[in-house]
């Protein structure tokens, strides 16, 4: 093992790996889903003007957190607000689902079986909220939600991936102490060997240097890795001696792809720990915008026109097959971009183009009711398995440990492609499916589900996506375009936000649409002045 | 604590489907607020179909005749739906439809399309679609004139890979494919449906 890696490793070399590192975790962040790499800069939250006796009135298109978000700080500036929705229920994808609710997919629509308790919820859209997201932890502290920590990575998972280990789950704890001991043996004894570096570090960097390589991979003195109690005890280690588990050898760890990919996801600035999410189920965001606003929302209006006015914006909505027509200042439209572009409209002909090129995210999560929490006799409390299959991850709850049941997610897939697959699934198959992979990682995983709910988000009704899709290119070209107003028309949601899937982008699109009605409304307090 | 949402909240939970509303204007959500279509959908102007048409389309997907192909993405989404159809809200959807008066699309002139060449082309098709485009309803073939251009590329080259039409019993489709197959490449395409798309909008 250990004369893998004489050949020398220059400074330069060594730099050029960590580039290459850095791109894999780009390319995980272009997968969409992730998000960007850059963690977004913290913002002020918004603090709009009192109105001072003027009447402003503002119509919210779409519950969401962005509608939510945009009603709460408007009303409380004293604009008029109404909220229509679409759909009938509030929230948008903050969805989480309990016993009996219903899941609007166009052609697989769903009754939640699972059982009415508490602690049996699944959190079918947004998940978790990393501590950078300062927008959205604004209102939770300020409503007052209680909030848990939340597991991207816990050791104790498994990876799983039919091309290695004959395609037996495998302890991340074992397959990262493994991957760390050959990569600090790398390091250590490609960096002793000084004289090639190109460009030494002085004898204290290097002195340096090799206690981290040691430190990284857990060497011994020779620095050669020869197992490590990080990947876990192969038996003992309490009242007997430990024995420690066989490093496995470096090429089958290479055979799985783990390290090439999802064994870095929680490196992501949006999913690097610690992360939270609500108690109870992230709507408890919901409800808490909810308990404080007096703007009525209206459920089941369906916009079917959105005309701009010299001074203002009419919509046009079917409710129940009646059409009627408002009138307002102001529009705030959150609608998914794909869905207004087969509104009718008189909004400018290039900021509805853009609308059309952007793409409808694709994503499937599943949930599953188990009957005993089977994971916990695995020493898993909370985190993600990881499997090459379509359903990709299983997640543990983070809450509620030792209750008689609980909700796994027993797949989630932002591949197009295997979003396309589980679309393509009546319901009963997409389950049938996630526990037959689920096997593979769990061997009696079939005997404890009970019953689960999948939800394809490209297929929900009034929403036909997750999350837009800008190519870099339209973001360069369409996204300042179409963030602008189009006369008192503002499209918001986090589709219009460098965080496409995130409540932070939402929130922040609000914020930069309720800054900008603020400055004209200066303006024409000036001009009124005048 | 306000009653506002509680109320909401109530009526949310005790909401009916909105694809069992019997008027059908969830057709809306993907087809347009005026069933004009959705090009980011690539749902298609149904204003302009007659309802024997939409009538046969429906059972063209419960028949797996269209988005039965792997990779039909688009034709799954639509065959997904109609699945969940029962032959009265097909009905209500086709009445629904009817009530939504035919939206003429502006002709998109941007494509690299010869017409001239696709007039010819078209030739062959107006013995079932018509001379203007207005369909054949003894023929069964659909009218074409004001139904989105990147629709019609997208449903002739669904025949011509055999998404559509390649089922035995589905003797219209096959008819067609035929058509399609001798369209020799994605330019003969682009003209005849540039062709069609200069065709004004006939009554229904």
């Amino acid at each position: 093992m250990s004369n893998y890696f004489n050949a020398p490793l220059t400074r330069r070399q060594c730099l050029g790996l960590l580039a290459k590192a850095g791109s894999s975790s780009a390319v995980l962040g272009a997968a969409g889903i992730f998000g960007l790499t850059n963690a977004p800069v913290s913002a002020s939250p918004v603090m709009l003007k009192p109105l001072q006796g003027k009447n402003r009135k503002v119509l919210i298109l779409g519950a969401g957190i962005s509608g939510l978000t945009a009603a709460y700080e408007l009303e409380r500036a004293g604009y008029s607000c109404k909220i229509l929705e679409a759909s009938h229920r509030i929230g948008g994808r903050v969805l989480t689902l309990r016993h009996g609710d219903f899941i609007d997919e166009l052609g697989s629509p769903q009754i939640c079986p699972f059982d009415d308790a508490p602690n049996l919820y699944f959190n079918a859209g947004a998940a978790r909220i990393p501590a950078h997201h300062t927008g959205i932890l604004h209102y939770c502290r300020t409503l007052g939600i209680e909030l848990q920590l939340f597991s991207n990575h816990n050791k104790n998972c498994y990876t799983q991936d039919d091309a290695a280990f004959n395609g037996q789950p495998v302890r991340i704890r074992e397959y990262e102490a493994d991957m760390r001991g050959f990569i600090g043996e790398l390091l250590a004894k490609s960096a002793t060997a000084g004289a090639t570096l190109d460009q030494p570090f002085d004898e204290q960097d290097l002195d340096k240097f090799i206690q981290f390589a040691q430190a990284y991979g857990d060497l011994d003195s020779n620095f050669t890795y020869r197992g490590t109690d990080r990947a876990g005890y192969a038996a003992g280690g309490v009242t007997s001696p430990a024995i420690l588990k066989q490093p496995r050898p470096l090429p089958d760890l290479l055979r799985s792809d783990f390290c090439t990919g999802a064994m870095h996801f929680a490196e992501i600035a949006d999913q690097a720990p610690a992360l939270m999410t609500p108690s109870g189920g992230m709507d408890s965001i919901v409800k808490a915008f909810l308990r404080q606003l007096t703007t009525p929302i209206q459920l089941h209006c369906q916009v079917s026109n959105i005309q701009l006015q010299p001074h203002g914006v009419a919509v046009t909505y079917l409710k129940q097959g009646e059409s009627y027509t408002e009138q307002a200042d102001y529009c705030l439209n959150c609608i998914p971009a794909q869905l207004v572009s087969g509104i009718e409209n008189n909004l400018p002909a290039d900021y509805v183009a853009i609308m059309r090129q952007l793409g409808r995210g694709k994503l499937t999560k599943i949930g599953l009711q188990a009957k005993q929490r089977f994971w916990e006799q695995e020493d898993i409390y909370s985190g993600i398995s990881w499997t090459k299959q379509d359903i990709t991850q299983i997640w543990y709850p983070h809450h509620d440990a030792f209750k008689a049941k609980g909700i796994l997610l027993g797949a989630y897939s932002w591949e197009p492609q295997i979003s396309d697959r589980f679309a393509a699934m009546t319901h009963q198959q997409r389950l049938a499916t996630a526990i037959a992979q689920g096997t593979k990682v769990h061997a009696n995983y079939a005997q404890h589900i009970e019953n689960g709910v999948s939800v394809c988000w490209q297929r929900m009704n009034h929403m036909l996506g997750c999350g837009a899709v800008w190519t870099e290119e339209l973001q360069k070209t369409g996204f300042k375009l179409l963030q602008a107003p189009a006369g008192n028309h503002y499209l918001i949601g986090d589709q219009l936000s460098l965080h496409p899937g995130w409540q932070e982008g939402a929130v922040r699109s609000a914020w930069h649409a309720l800054a900008d009605i603020e400055r004209r409304e200066a303006l024409r307090s000036t001009g009124a002045g005048a | 604590m306000n009653k506002i949402w509680l109320f909401f909240m109530l009526l949310s939970s005790a909401a009916l489907a909105d694809s069992k509303q019997p008027d059908a204007q969830y057709c809306l959500v993907c087809h347009g607020s005026a069933a004009q279509g959705n090009a980011a959908i690539k749902a298609p102007n149904l204003s302009i179909l007659p309802d024997w048409y939409l009538r046969q389309q429906f059972v063209a997907f419960r028949n797996n005749w269209r988005g039965g192909a792997a990779d039909d993405a688009h034709g799954k989404e639509m065959q997904a739906v109609a699945n969940t159809m029962n032959n009265a809200e097909i009905e209500q959807a086709i009445a629904f439809i009817r009530r939504q008066a035919p939206v003429e699309l502006s002709a998109d002139l941007s494509g690299q399309a010869d017409l001239q060449q696709g007039q010819k082309l078209y030739q062959q098709c107006q013995a079932c679609h018509g001379a203007n485009g207005e369909g054949n309803a003894q023929l069964h073939a659909p009218p074409l004139a004001g139904q989105h251009n990147w629709y019609l590329v997208q449903q002739l080259s669904a025949f011509k890979n055999g998404w559509r039409g390649s089922q035995s019993n589905d003797s219209y489709g096959q008819m067609m494919r035929q058509f399609a197959q001798s369209l020799p490449n994605d330019q003969a395409i682009a003209d005849v449906v540039a062709y069609i798309d200069s065709l004004p909008l006939p009554n229904r």
